[in-house]
């Protein structure tokens, strides 16, 4: 049974970036001005060719049978990792050996066409993921069945409801025959009780058929459930390797993990704010600016980042995007109020706060992506992902929206209601 | 079986694989004919209508440039050249864009890559099929049965397609790292089109009042032996046949091909990166 199936050495992958120095706006009026521009001035673009280390220094064995969780956070590695080990990218340096036969599923459907019906899509999608038409001949029941699409085969795929479309989509993929499986979060799709089977296929595919899994997730509880061995990748290198527990246990720990405060280098090149703004915190806290990892949920809570303008004559505002633990768009905010935002900065240190009403979230992780962003034209300056998180509390008082109620409250926000009844 | 990836750039022709992966090339290609004229009105009928137009605008052209022959005899000399020309535009085309159409697929999983332009060659080949049908019988009215070296005409559509196969992959490949292909490929196109016999015959480009060395670069185009050689396989006859120029436009057939392997295999390993 055991016995290594990949064995890495030495990974690296480099890509060169290309900077030019205009740039601010890639619309056409703007490149046409600025290309006229340096045509009078006698100057050309300056490039600046840049080395980005995406990876460096990956070894590492994986025996068969093996359930590889990669956790990280965005920016960590992670696909390009993945993109390696299934050939759709080349390493700049190392060596991957690897037995049998390897199937990547990088994304649901790749290849899909709109206007091909379910029945020729299953063909198409599967002998791009590498299946033999006798496997998929073999299979197609199976396929057909689990997706929950049978009255529908005939019919374009462009018609069939997004829930369909990633359902047939993932069962192709889930019936592949291979000895190493590579996933990328793919189950970020499909509604809860879909996710759910996913999960419980995955969960067959790796245990009963003896597959060799890797699996790409943000979602440690997932990864937990799904995976015996993990590799922790921090900024393209291997931070910990080993059991899933100590793996997770690893990125929970340190400053790799999501906390409701995060501080940043602002000489690091890697910072979120890129070249012109140089992102140096951000907090979660009460009213009193106090710092906490749990809020209540009949409090408000304030998010306040603090950043230094380095470049000149930048106008921008400031937004939050908030989410849930299962990836759910809960709402967006951008600054409207402030004067700055429509005036062209100076240099030096901001602190720029926002407050959530109490009663407006509901209860459970929520998940805070930072941004400044230009309106007009809308451009992002940066967009950090993930950058702090903290956790919605109800403490089963009865003045938050559950009242007297203390059992599962579905939905992504919790909102105290006006409730008036009268008789009449 | 085990697999080494390395960091090499170079990759070679490894024709096993690509052999292992025909179900693949087929159903590329079932879908590329079966999408081609979805949400169209007239559907596969646009595989007639297109050389129809094209004859309708040529053959009033060629009638008033050459008068050498009674206009109906033009107009299927013309319409002959207009159905193979149409296979040859559509092929070079169809092969240049197969690499970035098919971005989503390079970008997500691994796959012999040089199945996206071999299997974008059928969906041109039916076109001929439809429009070449059509056009036989035509003939058979007006004109009683081709010749009987008609039999030639299928290995004259695989020479055919091999140089645009080759001639397609140079533009596949570059247009990765360079989209700029995408606006300069017409104007080739155009080009290749007026430097061909397809709505004027090679006889009256000679006739011209040319410089001779026009004449023998003309000549040595491999699009001028194969559309001289496609009506030679309906009329059975061949004034302009020369061996040496067919042997010049068959080494640079060959040398297209082996040329945009070599420029394909050197940079398909980087493709994912760039495209």
């Amino acid at each position: 049974m055991s016995g290594v199936i990949i064995k890495a050495e030495n990974i690296g992958k480099k890509y060169t970036i290309l900077h030019s120095q205009r740039n601010e706006n890639n619309l056409l009026l703007g490149s046409v001005a600025s290309t006229v521009k340096s045509i009078f001035n006698f100057k050309t673009d300056k490039k600046v060719s840049e080395e980005f280390v995406a990876l460096q220094n990956i070894n590492f064995e994986i025996n068969k049978g093996d359930r590889v969780g990669i956790i990280g956070r965005n920016g960590a590695g992670k696909s390009t990792l993945l993109k390696i080990l299934s050939r759709i990218v080349k390493p700049t340096s190392g060596t991957i050996e690897y037995e049998g036969r390897m199937a990547s599923l990088l994304e649901v459907g790749t290849g899909f066409h709109g206007d091909l019906s379910g029945r020729e899509n299953i063909y198409l999608n599967g002998s791009i993921l590498g299946m033999k038409k006798n496997e998929i001949d073999a299979r197609f029941d199976e396929i057909v069945a689990f997706a929950e699409v049978e009255q529908f085969l005939d019919t374009p795929v462009k018609r069939y409801s997004s829930g369909m479309y990633v359902r047939l989509a993932f069962s192709v993929a889930a019936h592949l025959e291979s000895d190493i499986l590579i996933i990328d979060e793919v189950l970020a799709v499909g509604d809860s009780t879909f996710q759910k089977k996913c999960l419980g296929k995955m969960e067959d595919v790796s245990a009963n058929q003896g597959k060799t899994i890797l699996f790409v997730s943000h979602s440690i509880e997932t990864v937990l459930r799904l995976c015996n061995k993990g590799l922790l990748l921090e900024r393209g290198q291997i931070k910990a390797i080993g059991e899933m527990k100590d793996v997770a246990k690893a990125y929970l720990d340190t400053n790799t993990g999501l906390h409701s405060k995060r501080f940043y280098d602002r000489n690091d090149r890697h910072n979120p704010g890129g070249d012109k703004i140089k992102l140096i915190s951000v907090i979660v806290h009460d009213a009193n600016f106090e710092n906490k990892e749990e809020f209540d949920i009949t409090q408000p809570i304030g998010i306040s980042m603090e950043y230094e303008v380095v470049a000149e004559d930048l106008i921008f505002t400031h937004s939050y995007n908030f989410n849930n633990e299962e990836g759910i768009n809960i709402f967006n905010t951008h600054d409207t109020v402030s004067d700055f935002r429509k005036e062209k900065r100076e240099k030096g240190v901001y602190k720029t706060t926002m407050w959530i009403q109490p009663n407006l979230l509901a209860e459970g992780v929520v998940l805070v992506n930072v941004a400044a962003i230009k309106i007009e034209p809308f451009t992002i300056l940066f967009h950090e992902l993930s950058a702090v998180s903290f956790t919605v509390m109800d403490y089963m008082r009865g003045d938050s929206a559950r009242g007297e109620y203390m059992l599962g409250f579905p939905g992504a926000v919790r909102p105290l209601c006006n409730w008036t009844t009268i008789k009449k | 079986m085990k697999t080494v990836i390395t960091s090499s750039d170079k990759s070679i022709l490894n024709l096993g694989e690509l052999k292992s992966y025909s179900g693949l090339f087929k159903y590329l290609s079932l879908r590329d004919v079966s999408v081609r004229y979805k949400q169209t009105k007239v559907g596969f009928a646009w595989s007639i209508l297109r050389p129809i137009i094209n004859i309708a605008i040529f053959g009033c052209l060629s009638i008033l440039v050459d008068k050498s022959q009674s206009p109906s005899d033009k107009f299927l000399m013309v319409s002959a050249g207009i159905i193979f020309w149409q296979l040859i535009s559509t092929a070079i085309t169809e092969t240049s864009n197969s690499l970035t159409a098919n971005a989503n697929i390079l970008t997500k999983v691994y796959l012999p890559k040089l199945i996206l332009p071999l299997s974008s060659l059928l969906v041109c080949i039916i076109d001929f099929f439809i429009a070449f049908t059509i056009f036989l019988i035509v003939f058979i009215i007006f004109k009683g049965l081709p010749a009987w070296q008609i039999v030639f005409t299928p290995f004259l559509l695989i020479y055919g397609l091999i140089f645009c196969f080759g001639l397609g992959l140079i533009f596949a490949t570059a247009s990765v790292k360079f989209r700029d292909v995408k606006f300069i490929l017409p104007f080739i196109i155009q080009i290749l089109f007026y430097a061909s016999p397809v709505f004027l015959n090679t006889e009256f480009i000679l006739k011209l009042n040319i410089p001779e060395f026009v004449k023998v670069i003309y000549q040595i185009n491999p699009l001028v032996f194969m559309l001289d050689a496609f009506k030679y396989c309906i009329y059975g006859s061949f004034e302009n046949f020369n061996v040496l120029y067919f042997c010049i436009s068959f080494a640079i057939t060959f040398l297209i091909l082996v040329v945009s392997l070599k420029y394909f295999l050197n940079f398909e390993k980087s493709f994912a990166d760039y495209i």
